[in-house]
């Protein structure tokens, strides 16, 4: 029944990265002064949303895991797999952030990089999370796990910091389209195919996020055997 | 179409196709993980 739920869910997804994709190079119409680079914009903000929003669920699966650690070993390593499968996976959309940003940047602003508030902190955002599946991959010992979830608690530090750069400071990013003030906001035919594509990213990011934990419990199982395999020899 | 917006077009359909490789990519990786998990589970 599980595996039904999950094959329609997946379908489903489907459908609505084709729905997105459509509406987003069909549908929606060209911008005014970016005409057709604009459409980067349907790929790249709800990438960082998505983004964002598993930033997040790792910051919640770090904090469980620290809270856990003593007293419930089992809930400790379910917050643990979350923790890791969502700072993996937003690593995975924060990547598509960095790479389509310069590319839209390049045609419209002349140039790929500049070291301006927006672009700086995102990019320190993804070193963090970089860092701390690093740590996750390369580190050996008990406290691996307990020094990850320090780690990825400073780095969801970082989230509202990008989110709110381009309000604090002048940057060369565009200003927030929305909840930027008056001039903010999209025409309603660019929202719709903005909105299914937000759709389409979301229900992608957790169908990805949802494998990613279920390989990671996996794996905490087999290092849980081969640990009492080796007490056991 | 003139060369700035064949050169748009060059970068949108870059843009696309660079965000689903790294997609795919991924879950080809995972899809990876999974079987080299389950071969060491039998084992």
């Amino acid at each position: 029944m599980k595996k039904i739920l999950f094959g329609l869910y997946a379908g489903i997804t489907v459908l609505l990265m084709i729905w997105g994709f459509y509406q987003a190079i069909y549908v929606a119409p060209d911008e005014q002064t970016m005409h057709e680079i604009q459409r980067i914009f349907y790929y790249h903000v709800p990438s960082a949303m998505v983004a964002f929003l598993f930033f997040a669920i790792s910051l919640a699966g770090s904090i469980g895991f620290l809270s856990f650690r003593g007293s419930r070993q089992s809930w400790a390593q379910i917050a643990d797999a979350w923790a890791l499968a969502a700072a993996e996976v937003g690593v995975v959309f924060c990547t598509v952030v960095l790479i389509t940003g310069p590319m839209w940047g390049r045609r419209a602003w002349g140039i790929w990089w500049t070291w301006d508030a927006r672009l700086t902190t995102t990019l320190v955002l993804w070193l963090i999370y970089v860092s701390y599946l690093l740590l996750r991959r390369f580190a050996a010992g008990p406290q691996v796990q307990t020094l990850a979830a320090v780690l990825g608690i400073f780095g969801a530090l970082d989230v509202p910091i990008v989110y709110m750069s381009n309000r604090w400071w002048r940057t060369q990013h565009p200003s927030p389209v929305f909840g930027g003030g008056q001039d903010s906001g999209l025409a309603p035919a660019m929202l719709h195919a903005f909105g299914w594509n937000v759709l389409a990213w979301l229900a992608w990011g957790l169908l990805i996020l949802i494998l990613r934990f279920f390989v990671e419990r996996r794996q905490q199982k087999i290092a849980e055997d081969e640990a009492q395999a080796a007490l056991n020899a | 179409m003139d060369t700035v917006a064949q050169l748009d077009h060059r970068f949108t359909v870059a843009a696309y196709a660079i965000t689903w490789a790294i997609q795919l990519g991924y879950v080809a990786w995972l899809a990876l993980r999974w079987r080299a998990q389950r071969r060491a589970t039998k084992r």
